[in-house]
């Protein structure tokens, strides 16, 4: 697709140009007037921290961005521009910047934490994503990624009748029934493909949940995926139909709330972009699945018996904690289900990101410097000297199992909802 | 006549200059707008901003330790600086004579020795950290090493003038300010201003998530 | 190979200095007064009738007959060496002391010794720096440049280093202003203009004085461990450090001339530091005569810094090739690091810590706008 003729990837270009102009709003033009250049958010950054890059560092990452905005949003920048001092935003800006947009950032906010003139970097890098996907310079795996979103509903491909296979297994296990298009449950479920292929013991553990706390829910055979490939592409239209898929469906069966799964970016796109994708507020509410729970228990419905005492750390998701806000929950449901549990140094809002997000698992491209930047991670663990994790992200799973497989370390990963369904009363 | 000049016209020029660019810069900027957020807030944008318009001016832990010296360089020349901006005796009573018409209470002599030492050293350190830091060599403009320059000039002059006999020391210290005031505005010195605006947008948007930025 | 960056960074500093050295003198372009007004000045006139007395009476004259009372006294005074303690209702430190001898001794010896010999003394250094550079050039890589790096200096120690270095050439130019500037600088720019040089050169040192404490506690902190005299610095320094001479002379991280040039700094640069607040800051309940030991103290350190600093300047910059890089870039060149620190550097080759021309230059932060790892258009990493 990018063989086309020059023409075309000028038009691409154009519209890289319109749309980042459009994306400058006021946050973005603040934050660039109170740059500094201070580099303290590189310190920030597993990727600078690990490599010693100095172009992993955060704010430079925004380049074309902030290039676009000085020649448009300042004076001396509007003069150089005036006197051809300085040109436009070129082809090579994209090209140049595509590795460090998208395979060096995890949005995972960290660098938008410590900022001392409070520049929200990530907030900014995600606006500049949009421009970058209309240039073309995405990478292959992300974009196929949308792509299978879009055509088959999701980014791996999972069709409903591979989730209905699960679900009859999990039926067969545990005895209980899953409801499929039940009208006016209280609760609608989705899922992200990660659980319906490598973790079914998820959707298997919130069945069981469900069932003790007499939960009324169901799952929509219209959308039962949660996960947006198209906020972590920069694509608004992309991650509008995604959202639109699953909001229509709550809507169509009138459920008052729905349920984000552990996954990460799923939260963030529901719940915090997705009225902002679709122009309106939705019928429903949208809660996180460890929200629900921690909510559950202290309302009295759900009881644990015992614990666990391995010693444990949690791995907080960047997208549910530090840019989702569900930041109590995992740690008071830890605090019933791990006697065992210890927080590593760096924690909650500050904790650093497994390498995976943002749609890097996705780039194969990456794949070295995800693991490499992984390092921070492994040093994170060996400090606290535990040899179980506790997560809540099927993406940040499957990213921890390979960084530890690759550093050949003998750490466990373990879902979070898993383990509260470990100790629920019989 | 030069010296008229700067004293005079040149004086009201300048902070003319700085105080309808910096008004212009604000509004430039607020004008463009946000759009309105749908989602539902956990909690009130209002006292989020609040909380990290201040709460951004200490460090956090885990990166005090890896910019230890930014962090202190940082603090010694800011806090130097205010220190001799508002409090140094020659400034309260140009102040006091041009602008307020009152004045009040000044450092004394080793106060201001102290600051002004301060205010120096971090200043020179950090643009010797800007200047072989990879990051900062890498990210920096020619803009921040003019600003950097200028203030460091303006600095050094009215250290010169510190006797306060000498008209033509106390000229140049003016003509350096009131060079400073004119690029103000349109240089990254309006961080002095808009980190409030910065911060309180990111404090407002993560407070509605439910963090604490 | 050129750099521009490190140019800049290094010059930055020195155009400071550059910058301000003349502005002070172009804002006093309005004099035209070269007399001054004559004022009757009692004071005056003591000192210039006592002085008189002091030189030798030239053959065939008499001395004056008593031009101005109290001459007598201080001839008397000057004579027994001896100042009498008087008492006041002024509680001070040396109020009781009306005429303190020694003040005229230290005024002697400013005027006759430290004046014209510092003078003679900073112009001798550069001359020889210069003869020296005529004789022996510049000295090479003989190996010739590699594109081979080995990192030498860290952030910090890069930063600390500039750090005292502007400190030190700011005070060392005020300085000599102050001391030299009566003689060398009032017959080409004024009195007038000269006397805001001197006001402003002395606000100026006074200011930045203590700074220079600091900036020297941070460098002996840093450094001290790798200054520590070991075996094979003797050897160094008999065979005259390699700049005498071509043999090849091994060193570790610092050579012998290095170290002793830190241990100068550290102990001359300490005194020259303590005098300096002694000077500052009156009130620590020093008295005249401490004032003016420190002073001669603060003097003749100060000027033996500047001396060896001026080499060490030389040496640093046109001197030797590839000697300045480590304190710009952070790195040096393989070859000269073999030439000039073997030992150090057959440890860091051993260590694998050798990187290429091309991995430095990234490291350093340089070439802002092209990122790493670029690719064109429509190809996949491989």
């Amino acid at each position: 697709m990018r063989d086309a003729g020059a023409d075309n990837m000028n038009d691409r270009i154009a519209a890289a140009c319109d749309e980042l102009r459009r994306q400058i709003d006021a946050r973005v033009s603040s934050y660039f007037s109170s740059c500094v250049h201070c580099g303290l958010c590189a310190e920030a950054c597993h990727f600078h921290v690990e490599t010693d890059d100095p172009r992993y560092t955060p704010i430079y990452k925004l380049e074309p961005m902030r290039k676009l905005w000085r020649q448009e949003h300042t004076l001396l920048g509007r003069l150089g521009a005036v006197l051809g001092r300085s040109s436009g935003l070129s082809e090579r800006d994209f090209a140049d910047w595509e590795e460090l947009v998208y395979d060096s950032c995890n949005l995972c906010g960290r660098c938008s934490m410590v900022c001392p003139l409070g520049i929200d970097i990530t907030y900014m890098l995600r606006k500049q994503r949009e421009a970058f996907n209309l240039s073309g310079y995405v990478p292959d795996g992300m974009q196929k990624a949308l792509e299978r979103t879009l055509d088959t509903g999701s980014p791996m491909g999972v069709t409903l009748k591979t989730l209905k296979a699960t679900l009859a297994h999990i039926e067969k296990a545990t005895g209980l029934t899953i409801p499929i298009d039940r009208e006016g449950a209280e609760y609608m479920t989705l899922f992200s493909s990660m659980e319906v292929v490598n973790f079914p013991e998820y959707i298997e553990s919130i069945a069981r949940i469900f069932d003790a706390a007499a939960l009324s829910w169901t799952i929509s055979s219209e959308a039962f995926e949660a996960t947006n490939a198209g906020i972590q592409v920069g694509s608004r239209d992309g991650a509008k139909e995604i959202v639109s898929r699953a909001v229509d469906a709550a809507e169509k069966l009138g459920v008052k709330y729905l349920i984000s799964p552990e996954c990460g970016h799923a939260y963030t796109a529901i719940r915090w972009e997705g009225p902002n994708l679709i122009g309106r507020r939705y019928k429903f509410e949208v809660v996180h699945i460890l929200e629900l729970l921690d909510q559950l228990h202290r309302e009295g419905r759900l009881k644990f018996s015992g614990s666990s005492d391995t010693p444990m750390t949690l791995h907080d998701p960047c997208q549910i904690v530090r840019r989702g806000g569900v930041v109590e929950p995992p740690r008071n449901l830890l605090h019933k289900v791990a006697s065992g549990f210890v927080e590593s140094t760096d924690h909650a809002a500050m904790n650093w990101c497994c390498g995976g997000g943002g749609g890097v698992s996705a780039n194969e491209r990456a794949e070295a410097l995800r693991l490499k930047v992984f390092g921070r991670k492994k040093k994170q663990f060996e400090e606290l000297g535990v040899d179980t994790v506790v997560t809540a992200c099927a993406n940040c799973r499957i990213v921890l199992e390979e960084g530890l497989e690759h550093y050949e370390m003998e750490t466990q990963v373990i879902g979070l909802t898993e383990l509260v369904a470990e100790y629920l009363e019989q | 006549m030069i010296g008229d000049f700067i004293d005079g016209p040149l004086w009201y020029f300048s902070a003319a200059v700085f105080l309808l660019g910096v008004i212009w810069r604000l509004i430039a900027i607020l004008r463009i707008g946000v759009t309105v957020d749908l989602s539902v807030a956990r909690s009130s944008g209002a006292g989020g901003a609040l909380r990290t318009l201040f709460s951004r001016s200490l460090p956090r832990r885990p990166v005090l330790t890896r910019g230890k010296l930014q962090f202190v360089a940082g603090y010694m020349f800011h806090l130097g600086l205010f220190a001799l901006l508002f409090l140094a005796q020659p400034h309260v009573e140009f102040i006091s004579r041009r602008i307020t018409g009152f004045g009040w209470t000044t450092l004394p002599h080793w106060g201001f020795m102290l600051v002004s030492e301060a205010a120096f050293a971090g200043l020179l350190l950090l643009l010797l950290y800007r200047l072989m830091h990879p990051v900062t060599r890498l990210i920096s403009r020619a803009g921040d090493y003019a600003a950097s320059l200028l203030v460091f000039l303006v600095m050094l002059s009215g250290c010169l003038a510190l006797a306060r006999a000498y008209e033509p020391l106390r000229l140049l210290h003016l003509l350096l300010a009131e060079l400073l005031l004119i690029y103000f505005p349109f240089s990254t010195l309006m961080h002095a201003f808009t980190f409030a605006v910065s911060r309180g947008y990111t404090g407002a948007g993560m407070a509605r998530k439910g963090v604490n930025a | 190979m050129y750099r521009p960056v490190s140019r800049t960074a290094s010059s930055l500093l020195l155009l400071l200095v550059v910058i301000l050295a003349p502005v002070p003198g172009g804002g006093a372009s309005a004099n035209n007064r070269e007399e001054g007004i004559q004022v009757p000045n009692p004071g005056t006139d003591l000192w210039r009738e006592v002085r008189k007395r002091q030189q030798p009476p030239l053959a065939g004259v008499k001395p004056p007959l008593n031009g101005a009372p109290g001459v007598d006294l201080w001839m008397e005074i000057e004579r027994s060496k001896l100042s009498p303690v008087g008492s006041t209702q002024v509680k001070s430190v040396d109020s009781g002391t009306l005429i303190n001898p020694f003040g005229d001794e230290w005024r002697r010896f400013r005027m006759e010794w430290l004046v014209p010999y510092g003078g003679y003394a900073v112009a001798g250094m550069f001359l020889l720096v210069v003869l020296f550079y005529l004789i022996r050039g510049r000295v090479p890589i003989h190996a010739g440049p590699s594109d081979k790096r080995l990192p030498r200096y860290t952030v910090y120690e890069r930063m600390i280093h500039w750090f005292i270095a502007a400190i030190f050439l700011f005070l060392a130019l005020t300085g000599l202003t102050m001391l030299l500037g009566r003689s060398l600088l009032i017959p080409l720019i004024g009195a007038e203009a000269f006397s805001l040089l001197a006001s402003a050169s002395k606000e100026g040192h006074n200011l930045f004085g203590p700074l220079f404490l600091l900036a020297l506690a941070l460098i002996f902190f840093r450094f001290v461990r790798r200054n520590i005299y070991q075996r094979g610095d003797l050897t160094w320094l008999l065979r005259g450090g390699g700049l005498i001479g071509s043999r090849h002379v091994p060193s570790n991280f610092f050579n012998m001339g290095e170290k002793s040039m830190f241990w100068m700094l550290v102990l001359v640069g300490g005194v020259t530091a303590v005098s300096g607040v002694i000077l500052v800051f009156p009130v620590l309940g020093q008295g005249r005569e401490i004032m003016a030991l420190s002073h001669v103290a603060h003097a003749i350190t100060a000027l033996t810094m500047i001396l060896v600093i001026i080499g060490h300047i030389y040496i640093g910059s046109v001197g030797m090739e590839g000697a300045i890089e480590g304190m710009t870039t952070g790195y040096c060149d393989l070859n000269w690091a073999r030439e000039h620190h073997d030992w150090w550097a057959e440890r860091c080759e051993n260590n694998g810590e050798v990187i290429t021309v091309e991995e430095a230059f990234e490291a350093e932060g340089f070439t802002p706008g092209a990122p790493k790892h670029h690719r064109p258009a429509g190809e996949t990493a491989e």
